[in-house]
């Protein structure tokens, strides 16, 4: 229970971060229109994270499955930032 | 869903309501009196006490701040007084931090924007619980902790929401009784919960959870993008020639024509920020309230020399940047529609208070030993604790309305006396609470919240009966509303009070709030 509720709370956190980072970058101009509307989805993103990671099987998948889908997304940022 | 997730997340919604529900006590009903932060404002300051420096005007406010410190005429503000009975005033930054000043304040000016104000007090209270920086951190982290409480205790009661949304079994089981009243309640006013749970973790956490993300995942580019998102003042350069600055009349005039031409129907100024002033490129920016738009604050920037409209921010002119910025503040303190909707959040506030208060009870009945005479200490001490801080927190609030009152009358400063009242009071009934039997306490903690409550209500009004009378203005409605509105808050006291002493007297003896002699446990 406790290392799920971490995974959610210290993992869920830049995992929501990068995945709006990502959504925004993809938008035209960089999402500049859609910034803050995308800010204001952080905190609900982070709490779903944090709901979501209860349902893994247990701590350690929860760990393993959300550490990698930050890795994912922050690989797949840094790709679309490298100049073309 | 599975029985085991099902009970995993009842887990966390236990959990975080315990960790996060005194704290939200306290701004619910800190916050639903916010709701009215201007008729209180009224109430401590009625029409016919006029305050200082109520009849000077902002052309001579602002006169004033930049013969006494010219430094501010690069970049200051003036708040506009909330009624005739109020003082305008200027709001710059010192090399040492922000000033706030009235005109006759100018020598000696403040660092806070309104120390001695009752209204403002509350509003510390609800959105810090008073606590100076560390308490607005605290109360973001109780926010993403009651955003967690929400997902957890929909997803627990979804699979019954159905069938039990209308049930309302009233009975001898007083377990479900106040299950279906928790539930009910926090089903009705979801949309309003999550509106809360989400704003907010924004407002509290704004500034670190904005530097994170720019560390974590904006490349370190967030600060100037957001900038960009929400700036209102056009940039300018000093051309250095002086010029003759429209009066402020003036420029309020220009700018409710402009908001009015761009789709809102009202436009009431309450701040207006000068950039520049004196200068033939000075911005006058003024900030107005709107009803019925979720812009509810929007501004027109404006060449202060000439009144050229150089950029709007309000109605149909928004950006959708702009305007889902502004709609957090629109939502969070219901001032988009008028008197209908600060009833229908104060409403929402008392209820939300009475959730948190319920979710308490609710798991002190669910570890209720109903054959012992003796209740777990567990179930004791958050009987002790719930009824310290969440009565505690009624009284000391209606004793911070004493405290001002005094205060306005003896003529000294209602700031620190407000404060004594309030956290004295506070720190008193959880005492009081830990000390005496938790029935007793109960009964006695209500009944003198009720007492006292109804009792300022009733001497403010006959105190204020003649002066009512003889100089009648539209404002005394708003001191009358804060002193029925008490009246009412006092007879709910009483009613709980005395909801309260029959659970005591006749309810099941086997339990933290029965003051009956213990009955046998059966053999």
């Amino acid at each position: 229970m406790i290392a799920r509720c971490l995974a959610g709370t210290v993992l869920g956190f830049p995992l929501a971060a990068l995945l709006l980072a990502l959504l925004l970058h993809v938008l035209p101009r960089h999402g500049d229109a859609f910034l803050i509307p995308g800010l204001i989805l952080f905190f609900p993103l982070w709490t779903a994270f944090m709901a979501g990671a209860y349902l893994f099987r247990s701590g350690a998948r929860a760990w393993l499955v959300m550490g990698g889908a930050n890795i994912v997304v922050f690989s797949t940022l840094w790709l679309l930032r490298l100049p073309a | 869903m599975k029985a085991a997730t099902i009970r995993t997340f009842q887990t966390v919604h236990t959990w975080t309501g315990l960790l996060a529900g005194f704290a939200l006590f306290v701004a619910f009903y800190a916050g639903a009196l916010t709701v009215f932060h201007d008729d209180i404002a009224a109430w401590q300051n009625p029409p016919w006490r006029v305050a200082t420096d109520s009849g000077v005007s902002m052309d001579a406010l602002i006169e004033r701040l930049l013969a006494r410190h010219p430094g501010a005429r690069d970049d200051f503000g003036v708040v506009l007084p909330r009624d005739s009975s109020h003082a305008a005033y200027a709001y710059w930054q010192d090399k040492d931090g922000a000033r706030f000043a009235t005109a006759s304040q100018m020598e000696a000016p403040r660092t806070d924007a309104s120390e001695n104000e009752l209204a403002d007090f509350i509003y510390a209270l609800h959105d810090s619980l008073g606590l100076p920086v560390i308490g607005l951190y605290l109360m973001g982290i109780v926010s993403v902790l009651y955003g967690l409480a929400l997902v957890s205790g929909i997803l627990i009661h979804l699979p019954q929401l159905a069938k039990d949304f209308f049930a309302m079994r009233v009975g001898r089981n007083l377990k479900r009784l106040w299950q279906d009243a928790h539930n009910a309640i926090g089903v009705i006013s979801l949309p309003f919960h999550v509106i809360f749970a989400v704003t907010g973790a924004l407002f509290c956490l704004f500034t670190i959870t904005l530097a994170a993300l720019n560390t974590v995942a904006f490349d370190g580019k967030l600060f100037e993008a957001f900038a960009r998102a929400t700036e209102t003042t056009p940039a300018i350069t000093l051309s250095g020639t002086p010029a003759t600055m429209l009066t402020t009349d003036a420029l309020m005039e220009l700018a409710r024509a402009e908001a009015l031409k761009n789709g809102v129907r009202t436009f009431e100024p309450d701040y207006m920020h000068f950039v520049h002033y004196g200068d033939r490129n000075a911005v006058a920016e003024v900030r107005g309230l709107s009803q019925h738009t979720l812009g509810s604050y929007g501004t027109v920037a404006m060449s202060a020399h000439d009144g050229t409209v150089l950029a709007t921010y309000v109605g149909d002119r928004y950006s959708l940047n702009g305007i889902s910025y502004a709609s957090l503040f629109g939502l969070h303190f219901g001032s988009f529609g008028g008197r209908t909707v600060q009833w229908l959040y104060f409403m929402l506030g008392l209820a939300g208070a009475f959730l948190f208060y319920s979710g308490n009870l609710l798991w002190i009945e669910s570890r209720r030993k109903r054959r012992h005479v003796d209740q777990p200490r567990k179930t004791r001490i958050m009987a002790r604790a719930t009824i310290g801080v969440c009565i505690g927190t009624c009284l000391a609030i209606t004793g911070a309305f004493v405290a001002t009152w005094i205060a306005v009358r003896m003529d000294v400063d209602a700031g620190l006396p407000q404060r004594v009242a309030c956290y004295g009071l506070f720190l008193g009934a959880c005492a009081y609470a830990c000390l005496r039997p938790v029935a007793k306490a109960t009964i006695e903690l209500l009944g003198i919240t009720a007492v006292a409550t109804v009792a300022m209500a009733l001497i403010d009004l006959a105190t204020n009966m003649g002066a009512m009378a003889s100089s009648w203005s539209p404002l005394a409605w708003r001191v009358i509303g804060v002193d029925l509105t008490g009246i009412a808050l006092g007879i709910v006291f009483a009613l709980f009070a005395r909801a309260a002493a029959r659970r005591a007297r006749d309810g099941d003896a086997n339990s933290v709030w029965s003051s009956r002699a213990p009955t046998p446990s059966a053999p």
